[in-house]
């Protein structure tokens, strides 16, 4: 192996990388576009639902009820109609998501202890639909908990109605700050993705033109071809990652609880198994729309099944070993370990271990590929 | 061909250079095959890995007071089905420890004077986090306070008993009536969701990528020599990616109807006629990219930014009410956010035009203007 011959490929990619600006400004501003987006946009804790109001009771009690759905801050009381089907048809417009209906006497039934609320809410959109139904079943516990406390207190007892409080604590996020979680995922997600991408994009390309036959003629050995393909990807891929990182910190006060050598280190390790994943993609497809279309799959797959953006707890047993065939999550509990928690490698060798395990074989089989694609 | 019209040798042009395309797609049959195959990989790990809400979280537990009632409680939180008690320790230290090392989520911690506290009628119970995974916690936090507090009315509920008090119920019933999808059935929620993306997704890419190509190869210019005119070329590019665009969504319909038993409610014609307007706008918008893009590489990166755009900010996965106006914004210039709302509103609300003319109109203005935007730079590009 010569180092020498390594350098003139490196040479070649960063030459060729620089002279493109504007596939270069696109690789580096993507990854921000993102996080921005994760960043500002995304927030699966649903409040302020438009909400409309048939109030077939208008008595102090039901409208005291109203009140306290309002004051939720869940629920914005937007229109009051009369009747239940224009309730419906509000839905079906799609001017509100919820809808809440109060049958006549309201107060009479409350009284009796059998007063009915209904909740309507629009169920195409499932997320909200499930925000909003808990959240319904929480004020109207709330509500009736306060009720029976004044009721309790006209019978003269002197107790507590809640003997029992559950004080929690959240660990590491106390305030629950989504671009804390997300954080730690997009640098794994960036790392796995553009060390793939930037790989399989680059040696395809040469197929494609056929300047890697005219670069095999030179003395340089099929070892050192791919080594120096790899070293300018990595670099771009960890270039990115920093300046996720570096966002993260810098503009949402994301903290960083861990060691940040140790967490550069294993980010290098995991890189290459996107770079030893792209030149197996490389190798099997003749064409950019196939290879484009493989990763694409590829992706799907490791992004959905690895825990990024859904969690992984709940998926059936067969998924998650298919998730665990992707070098991504086995990396994200490491990310989220090191920036998140701040622990170290004695709470983290497990996953550790599988990762080097499998950058190692990945990288032994793309390498054999490799071989054979040339040879 | 002196006896034939203008109009029939162009019929008749458009129709080789739909030949020429079909016959292309065809040869690449590894990238068809994807093609019609992702959709479906797609609707499979979305409808089996994708589950948000949390149960079974695993959890540490340190009861230091090991009383009858504190067994109630955890009794209570197991039989929840949202915690699986798995491990057990004697101190809170102990339990952050599991924690940390990532074998629970959760924690319970159980004061060793639990019993004398509920007597007194303050009884603390302390619940830890894992506040590295949002998900969990948002589920297991809800989940924890509902517990307490039926547990909380069940105390309660017992010593008025004692004191001889008459039954006690709650006095308010809710029923929550979730309409159109009961069951709250993700599938439901993502198959329009899935259909909206890939749709925009695969056509944009056909055309800009293989317009490009041709560009690249200057295959384009080697056409534009025979009589084929740049009309001629785009309608002959277009027709056959719009017959694979039809088919893919054919498949997604049909596996999602028929294999996960999503129901269509509304007008099948309607569906059928504003999706086909959604395809031709798409593959359009797919032409406009490729008079941006001088390389493969350049047309990949544009489609997989605005496919970025599409998956976030339009309503297929997040919620839209939830985004700062600015940014819902930006989701109101990408088109899918207006077909999503129509393909919901007709396959799971099953409504008319009568209820969203305003967000089809959105959609018709859009693909006229893309469409004859499309044409006119491919013109001027080639001309």
């Amino acid at each position: 192996m010569s180092l020498l011959r390594i350098w003139a490929v490196t040479q070649k990619g960063f030459i060729q990388l620089f002279r493109d600006r504007r596939t270069l400004a696109m690789m580096l501003a993507l990854p921000i576009i993102q996080l921005l987006l994760f960043g500002y946009a995304i927030d699966m804790n649903v409040d302020h639902v438009p909400t409309i109001v048939a109030d077939q009771s208008q008595d102090a009690e039901s409208r005291a009820y109203i009140e306290a759905v309002a004051a939720s801050g869940f629920f914005d009381i937007v229109g009051y109609v009369s009747s239940s089907e224009e309730v419906a048809q509000a839905i079906d417009r799609g001017d509100v998501i919820a809808g809440i209906f109060i049958p006549p006497d309201f107060a009479a039934h409350l009284k009796r202890g059998d007063a009915q609320v209904s909740f309507l809410v629009d169920g195409s959109d499932v997320i909200t639909a499930q925000s909003a139904y808990a959240a319904a079943d929480v004020i109207a516990q709330n509500y009736a908990g306060k009720l029976q406390l004044e009721k309790i207190k006209r019978m003269g007892a002197a107790l507590q109605t809640q003997p029992i409080d559950a004080r929690v604590r959240i660990l590491y996020n106390p305030n629950m700050t989504n671009i804390w979680f997300t954080i730690p995922g997009m640098c794994a997600m960036i790392l796995q993705t553009q060390s793939l991408v930037l790989t399989t994009t680059a040696l395809v390309l040469e197929r494609e033109a056929g300047t890697i036959e005219q670069l095999l003629v030179t003395p340089i050995r099929p070892v050192e071809l791919m080594l120096g393909k790899i070293i300018p990807n990595l670099i771009i891929t960890l270039v990115n990652m920093l300046s996720i990182l570096g966002m993260g910190i810098l503009v949402f006060g994301v903290p960083f609880q861990g060691s940040f050598q140790l967490f550069f280190w294993l980010s290098v390790i995991f890189s290459f198994s996107g770079l030893g994943l792209g030149l197996l993609v490389s190798s099997i497809s003749e064409t950019q729309k196939q290879a484009q279309q493989i990763i694409m799959a590829v992706m799907l797959v490791a992004i959905v099944l690895g825990g990024f953006m859904f969690p992984r707890t709940t998926m059936p047993d067969a998924l998650k070993l298919i998730g665990d065939l992707f070098p991504l999550t086995h990396f994200i509990p490491i990310a989220r370990g090191i920036i998140t928690k701040g622990v170290g490698l004695d709470m983290l060798w497990e996953q550790v271990t599988a990762l080097v395990v499998y950058v190692a074989v990945i990288l032994l089989i793309s390498v054999r590929s490799f071989k054979q694609g040339l040879e | 061909m002196q006896g034939e019209s203008a109009m029939q040798s162009q019929a008749k042009r458009i129709y080789a250079l739909m030949w020429k395309e079909l016959i292309q797609i065809l040869r690449d049959w590894r990238t068809l095959l994807m093609i019609l195959g992702l959709p479906i990989l797609e609707m499979f790990l979305f409808a089996y890995a994708v589950n948000m809400t949390i149960d079974h979280i695993p959890t540490v537990v340190a009861d230091l007071s090991m009383g009858e009632r504190s067994q109630t409680f955890l009794d209570a939180m197991q039989t929840s089905e949202f915690f699986d008690l798995e491990l057990y320790t004697s101190s809170e230290q102990q339990v952050i420890q599991a924690i940390e090392s990532g074998k629970a989520v959760a924690g319970i911690v159980i004061p060793p004077d639990f019993e004398a506290q509920i007597d007194r009628g303050s009884a603390q119970v302390l619940i830890i986090f894992d506040g590295s995974d949002a998900y969990t916690v948002q589920s297991g936090y809800r989940a924890a306070s509902a517990i307490a507090q039926t547990q909380s009315m069940v105390v309660v509920a017992q010593k008025l008993q004692r004191a001889g008090a008459a039954e006690f119920s709650p006095p308010v019933f809710t029923s929550t009536r979730i309409l159109y999808n009961p069951n709250m059935d993700g599938m439901i929620f993502m198959l329009p969701g899935v259909i909206g993306i890939l749709l925009q997704m695969l056509t944009m890419n056909l055309t800009a990528m293989s317009v490009v190509r041709e560009q690249e190869l200057g295959i384009l210019e080697q056409i534009l020599v025979t009589p084929a005119r740049p009309f001629d070329l785009i309608v002959g590019k277009m027709v056959p990616n719009i017959l694979i665009s039809v088919l893919d969504l054919a498949i997604i319909l049909v596996v999602g109807i028929y294999w996960f038993k999503v129901p269509f409610q509304g007008s099948f014609l309607l569906f059928a006629l504003l999706s086909l307007l959604f395809i031709i706008s798409g593959l359009s918008m797919g032409v406009l990219i490729s008079t941006i893009a001088k390389t493969q590489k350049e047309a990949q990166q544009i489609t997989s930014v605005v496919l970025m755009l599409s998956m976030l900010l339009t309503g297929m996965m997040y919620p839209r009410s939830t985004m700062p106006p600015a940014v819902s914004a930006v989701g109101g210039l990408i088109p899918v956010t207006y077909y999503l709302r129509i393909i919901r509103g007709i396959m799971t609300k099953g409504i008319g035009l009568t209820f969203m003319w305003q967000d089809v109109l959105v959609l018709v203005i859009y693909g006229l203007i893309v469409i004859v935007a499309a044409a006119k730079l491919f013109k001027k590009r080639l001309d």
